[in-house]
């Protein structure tokens, strides 16, 4: 009806900045005469109340003018409340705004001229053009009167001309404390009426959301910081550790401990951590921090201070030791009903294949063997038994006893630490069963043994240091094999420990000249691990040392790549901190110094989600190199690893992966696979499941090869029943190629990895949190995956076992006040994005109720269907404790 | 004296003394007692460190109270078996040629595959192998010229360097000898020699062999080709406007299946292919008359390879065009009805013999599956004596001539290879060998490149369209022991 295109239709602060500006009183007045015959007897009659109030306003009486200016006033409050259209009064004053201007600015300093102001502000809601930020200027000549009686709208719009001003002012560095006092105002409206989004906004838009402190309550804590939290991903530089400081703060106020706490591992920060603790007095509520922390993988000593009493404090450094967390995953398993051993042939499923399936070959192939044992330990990791390697070695009739030497030379290693994968977190039968092969007199053997011990100490922290105490004496050994096998094993038992000792005997192998080629670079990868976004520069300058040292030849091998990598390892997730040793990399020699540098990029901005960095990785990609130039590899994963952080920036990395996959030169195309593994892994999404299919059988093997361990890489522990028939139909496809169907049967053991209870996502707590030491497994077996045929097809695939540093039970456990299981009814559904949604949204969709332990898949959410007991954190996940409700009556 | 803890496997040793003046290896004499490990074996694990025997307790600093952690097993020390495993990977190439389950391909030397697809066919006849293999020079007779010699040798050496090999064989020598042996092989065609009917190959191959393999004393039976091959067959002349009846026998090495438009199996196209006219001299009318023939098989043979007749001599075109029309065949051929009055009388018994296994197997099934419940043990026992039963009915051929006596032919007879051919002229288009393995699978051999198929695919080489079309098929007899 109206002709006037209408501006309160659009919510948002900037759209109706340009709706005003198309309103200006070009025609109005036109307009206006027309409409008048349509009007009702009411609007003319407020109309022509209006016009009057105009003309006595402007009446030198000043008695007169005071109740014009009253009812006028009145008139607008009584309107400005609807948002669905322009209000009345406000269209009709709009002839008037000029005369009204005008006016005051020819009156003499009085209240009534500050009650015009205030008119005049609200008047320029609809009026000003933009830029001018009317509405602001004459709300600071106003009365300062309650700002939120003018209605939603004008304080909204009265915001977004303060972000202007203060950008502006800031400009010119005037001061800006009348404006913080409108800020004051308008936030603590803002945060009584539902709007803590707008309130946020506006506080990081005036770079003050110190403020937010003091107008948090109750009610509205918990929404403001979802909002500070997901904001934080979009955030550049500083702004976001900021906001998540605040939202810290905020949840510490409320005593949110589990969140608080959870912000304060995101950001890394011991000293917050620390506050955790000391702030919380239940000690019940302390077992659940020491459950959270030991899912984010971080060692974590807790002290006198945190926790008073010796027997507690031992008892919730057992929890953060991670002791119990086989024992967790066999309750699991048990409950779920999957502890039955499983074989190689039980994944590989040939009976389903027609025909082409190749009968069991008569005599043992090595390559064959050597992917069963992957498989074999993949799928069986944890659960303690096996039908190959733990089976009674005494049975000397059947060939199972001696499965190990079904393997051979290095693939002996392999065998012999995967006994370590099966009992993987349960320390005391692993070593014990693991002590055999210390006794060999066959090197490999005793290789694998160390690595085995290593796995088997993955994620789990001891007083005795077993680990340590078995692998150290090994480092110093003559054999290569053995050596590496201590050092990797070091390397996965100690990530992110940042251990002195194991550094002092380490370092010195990096910068030995005598000692081999991959010695020195399993040393450099293991002490990255070790000292995983630690920034140790002590140990940045042995590995650069150690890089400078190599020779031209050296630095050609395909494992050198590993000393890089070792680096970029150090300053995971850092940031800038990266920058002082990017410097360095610089004067590397060229054959190395771009992989070095996209490495270290890469690594450094991991899971941040920074989009400069990921325009620059995607500028490197786009140069046509000539032969030889390895780093776009690095580049590629680079992209995956910056944008993994959040849902937005995955998809659209996915997006132009495709076209780089289009455009790109063949040694981008082979890393592209990978990258949509690392993006998506876990988690099976079908377009990607789809474009990794078409890639494995492109007519380049190594692009083939990538997407087929991606295939595993994206299902990993799902049982996904589609890629595992995508992946039977390889294996009948690539029957005759022995390397393809290595890893082919490396994929299936990947999909069905702990039977499909375990998950190799590195984040966790609903997404929010990555794993760093998670995170470092992975991307160093992207990085080996780059040239497949050197390291994972050639003599080094132990290396595969570097996935173990990601390997967690994606379970939800309930248990008592005992820390005993108890089954509850829970539902699981798809996680639904609730942040700043009005009212109390369900937080899950497509639910199923389950009785727990249950498993979660990506992108899943569980809560309790039970009053009965209450969780003691929000987030429901790996181990929780639920406490019983007091309040709960039996129905 | 300090008091500790040792933690071992699951078990927590508590209060285990240790008297700081002795070396710990008395410490883990203690723990031996306890555990059963022996000193030696032990590793006990001192924050960050081994313990060692000789090592000084007030170095190591062990607290009151202190948890040690010790690891060690008396378990057997895992010992490498005695007979080393042999891996695939090690192996000599022949050997692991043996693994894949058939044997290798035969490099294409322009234009010969339908001299591969033949040779593959024909290898594919394990007798002949064997009859090749006792072929010597000393048994070569006079009568088998200095060629069809070279050529048989050819063949002996082509077969046995394809079992041994992985990779393809190159059939260069055995091209050579063959085009020596028969000319026409040699046409060129732009330089290049010409692609050939493969038929042609098979039969002047197969008639070589069969001269070159007669045995010294060169009497009819002992031919060792014709008694694999060859199908007697007794033909009855008509003549209808003499009312003339003769009846003469003749040998083929293969039955024709003729196709015209009625055929659509090739029951249809054989029976059709076993009737026949012909104009000859009547002497009762003293003049050429047409003749009506009608052939019925006499003896069978071993191996039945049956030929379609898909090229025919188009005059228009100047060249040898093809009948696309797709005629099925069976995996399992029953020629019952294409034999003579004698030879069904002889027939009989075993054909019975094999009917009543049959029943008795899918009986003894039957019963089994209703008492399944019943007993287990019955079952398997049924299965048992089916698997054997089903066994016995195929002679294995190794058992040759000693075991013919009891075994006999049923008349039935099973796919064992089909030679393809797509394109639209016998002297254009690409030969494909396709043949059973004595594993039961399907093998595709594409000259160089073999590839595993499957059994319902081999049916659909009938032809009808563009792909690969069956041209000669083979068939081996099924026997019944009696």
């Amino acid at each position: 009806m109206a002709p006037v295109p209408d501006p309160n239709n659009v919510s948002g602060g900037a759209k109706r900045d340009e709706a005003t500006v198309k309103v200006p009183s070009k025609d109005p007045k036109k307009k206006d005469d027309k409409k008048e015959e349509d009007l009702s007897e009411e609007d003319l009659q407020l109309k022509q109340n209006l016009e009057l109030y105009v003309e006595r306003v402007q009446d030198p009486n000043p008695e007169l003018q005071k109740a014009a200016l009253e009812s006028m006033r009145q008139e607008i409050r009584a309107s400005t409340s609807s948002m669905t259209s322009v209000p009345k009064p406000l269209k009709f004053l709009r002839p008037h705004y000029g005369t009204l201007k005008e006016f005051h600015k020819n009156m003499a300093e009085s209240d009534l001229k500050k009650m015009l102001a205030d008119i005049l502000s609200v008047l320029a809601l609809t009026m000003s053009a933009e830029g001018e930020r009317e509405s602001l200027g004459y709300r600071l000549t106003g009365s300062e009167g309650d700002i939120g009686s003018w209605g939603h709208e004008y304080v909204r719009n009265l915001a977004g001309e303060i972000a202007e001003e203060y950008t502006m002012r800031q400009g010119e560095e005037s001061s800006i404390e009348d404006l913080m006092d409108l800020v004051q105002q308008i936030v603590a409206f803002h945060m009584k009426h539902n709007a803590e989004t707008e309130a946020v906004d506006l506080l990081m838009d005036v770079e003050d959301l110190d403020l937010l402190l003091e107008h948090v309550d109750r009610t509205n804590f918990r929404r403001t910081c979802n909002y500070l939290t997901s904001a934080a991903k979009y955030l550049p530089g500083p702004d976001d550790m900021l906001v998540l400081d605040i939202a810290y703060m905020i949840y510490i106020k409320f005593e949110e401990y589990p969140n608080a706490l959870q912000i304060a591992l995101f950001l890394d920060n011991m000293q917050y951590v620390k506050q955790v603790f000391t702030s919380c007095t239940d000690l019940l509520r302390k077992k659940q921090f020491c459950y959270m922390i030991s899912r984010h993988g971080i060692t974590f000593e807790l002290d006198p201070e945190m926790v008073a009493d010796d027997v507690d404090r031992e008892m919730l450094q057992d929890i953060v030791n991670n002791t119990k967390l086989s024992e967790g995953y066999l309750t699991l398993a048990r409950d779920i009903e999957v502890m039955e051993a499983k074989t190689p042939e039980d994944i590989y499923k040939a009976h389903l294949l027609d025909g082409r399936a190749s009968s069991a070959p008569s005599t043992d192939s090595a390559r064959h063997n050597l992917a069963a044992t992957f498989v074999n330990a993949f799928v069986n990791a944890g659960f303690g038994q096996d039908k190959l390697m733990t089976v009674p070695s005494d049975s000397t009739s059947g060939s199972a006893g001696n499965w190990l030497f079904k393997n051979k030379e290095h693939g002996k290693t392999s065998a012999a630490a995967s006994l370590g994968m099966i009992l993987l977190w349960d320390v005391d039968s692993g070593l014990a069963q693991l002590d055999k092969y210390f006794h060999s007199n066959d090197n490999p053997i005793i290789a694998g043994a160390l690595l085995g011990v290593g796995i088997v100490n993955c994620g789990i922290k001891n007083d005795c240091d077993p680990a340590l105490a078995l692998l150290g004496e090994y480092i110093e050994k003559e054999d290569p094999s053995v050596r590496i096998g201590a050092i990797m094993g070091l390397g996965i038992a100690y990530a992110g420990s940042q251990n002195d000792q194991i550094r002092s005997s380490l370092s010195p192998i990096l910068n030995d000249a005598k000692a081999p080629l991959d010695v020195i670079a399993f040393a450099a990868l293991s002490l990255g691990m070790i000292y995983v976004g630690s920034c140790n520069e002590e140990v940045a300058q042995s590995i650069i040392f150690a890089l400078m040292d190599r020779s031209e030849a050296e630095l050609g091998e395909a494992i050198t790549r590993f000393l890089p990598l070792g680096l970029g390892l150090l300053y995971l997730g850092k940031q800038e901190s990266v920058e002082a040793t990017a410097e360095v990399s610089k004067t590397f020699n060229e054959k190395i110094r771009k992989y070095c540098d996209m490495t270290l990029l890469s690594c450094a901005y991991a899971g941040t989600g920074n989009v400069l960095k990921v325009q620059d990785l995607l500028a490197q990609c786009g140069e046509h190199l000539e032969k030889g130039d390895i780093h776009q590899g690095p580049a590629v994963l680079g992209l995956a690893m910056v944008a993994m952080s959040e849902e937005l920036g995955l998809d659209m990395e996915i997006r132009s992966l495709e076209r780089v996959l289009q455009y790109g030169e063949q040694n981008i195309r082979r890393a592209v696979p990978l990258a949509l593994g690392l993006l998506c892994i876990s988690n099976p999404k079908v377009n990607v499941m789809d474009t990794l299919s078409r890639l494995s059988h492109d007519t380049d093997s190594e692009v083939a090869m990538a997407a087929i361990i991606s295939l595993g890489l994206i299902g990993a522990g799902t049982n996904n029943a589609r890629i595992a028939g995508m992946l039977r139909n390889l294996s009948s496809y690539y029957y005759k190629d022995p390397s393809l169907l290595f890893c082919v049967r490396i994929a299936q053991g990947l999909v069905h990895m702990g039977k499909g209870l375990l998950s190799l996502s590195p984040f966790h707590s609903e997404r929010l949190l990555l794993s760093p030491t998670a995170l470092a497994g992975i991307v160093t077996l992207l990085h080996a995956c780059l040239d497949m045929k050197s390291i994972i097809l050639g003599k080094y695939h132990y290396v595969l076992y570097f996935l173990v540093l990601a390997m967690q039970p994606r379970m939800m456990l309930t248990v008592d006040e005992n820390l005993k299981p108890i089954s509850v009814p829970v539902r699981v559904g798809q996680a639904v994005d609730v942040v700043g949604q009005a009212g109390r949204p369900k937080t899950i969709t497509g639910f199923q109720t389950h009785s727990t332990p249950v498993l979660l898949a990506a992108g899943e959410r569980a809560e309790l269907a039970t009053d009965k007991y209450i969780p003691l954190s929000p987030i429901l996940e790996g181990f929780i404790i639920l406490k019983e409700n007091p309040d709960y009556r039996e129905e | 004296m300090l008091t500790v803890s040792v933690k071992w496997q699951k078990k927590v040793f508590e209060g285990i003394e240790i008297d700081v003046t002795l070396p710990p290896y008395v410490f883990k004499a203690q723990l031996y007692d306890l555990t059963g490990v022996p000193p030696e074996r032990q590793k006990i694990m001192v924050k960050g460190g081994l313990l060692k025997d000789d090592a000084d307790w007030s170095a190591i600093g062990v607290k009151d109270g202190q948890k040690l952690m010790m690891m060690g097993t008396a378990d057997e020390i895992v010992k490498a078996p005695e007979k080393a495993i042999v891996f695939a990977e090690d192996l000599p190439e022949e050997e692991q040629a043996t693994n894949l389950g058939y044997s290798a391909g035969l490099v294409n030397l322009g234009n010969t595959c339908y001299m591969n697809s033949t040779v593959q066919c024909l290898k594919s006849v394990p007798e002949l192998k064997a009859a090749l293999s006792n072929y010597s020079l000393a048994g070569r007779s006079n009568d088998v010229d200095q060629t069809s010699h070279m050529l048989t040798v050819a063949t002996r050496e082509l077969f046995s360097d394809l079992d041994k090999s992985v990779n393809a064989v190159s059939p260069s020598q055995f091209w050579m000898v063959l085009r020596k042996k028969y000319p026409q092989f040699s046409q060129l065609q732009n330089g290049m020699h010409m692609q050939q009917d493969a038929e042609e190959c098979w039969t002047q191959l197969l008639y070589t062999l069969s001269q070159s393999l007669k045995a010294p004393t060169s009497s009819e039976d002992s031919d060792a080709v014709k008694a694999l091959f060859g199908v007697n067959l007794r033909s009855r002349l008509h003549c209808q406007e003499s009312g003339e009846e003769s009846s003469e026998t003749e040998s083929v090495y293969s039955l024709k299946c003729h196709i015209s438009h009625e055929v659509n199996h090739l029951h249809e196209g054989l029976k059709h292919g076993l009737k026949g006219e012909l104009e000859k001299t009547s002497p009762a009318l003293g003049r050429s008359a047409l003749y009506l023939k009608e052939s019925l098989i006499d003896s069978l043979p071993r191996y039945l390879t049956v030929q379609f007749v898909r090229f025919f001599w188009k005059r228009e075109t100047n060249q040898k065009a093809k009948i696309l029309r797709k005629v099925d065949y069976p995996l399992e051929l029953d020629i019952y009805d294409l034999c003579s009055e004698d030879l069904r009388k002889k027939l009989e018994a075993p054909r019975q013999k094999l009917r009543d296994e049959e029943g008795k197997k899918l009986g003894l099934q039957t019963s089994a599956k209703s008492s399944a419940k019943d007993s287990d043990v019955k079952m398997t026992d049924a299965e048992a004596s089916s698997h054997g039963s089903g066994e016995s009915s195929t002679v294995t051929p190794q058992e040759g001539a000693s075991s013919e006596k009891e075994t006999h032919m049923t008349g039935i007879y099973d796919l064992v290879s089909v030679l393809t051919h797509k394109g639209r002229s016998a002297d254009s288009g690409h030969y494909v060998a396709w043949v059973k393995q004595e594993s039961g699978k399907w093998i595709q051999y594409d000259d160089d490149h073999p590839s595993l198929q499957r059994e319902e695919d081999i049916t659909k080489l009938s032809g009808g369209g563009d792909w690969h079309m069956a041209y000669i098929i083979m068939y081996k007899a099924r026997f019944v022991s009696m």
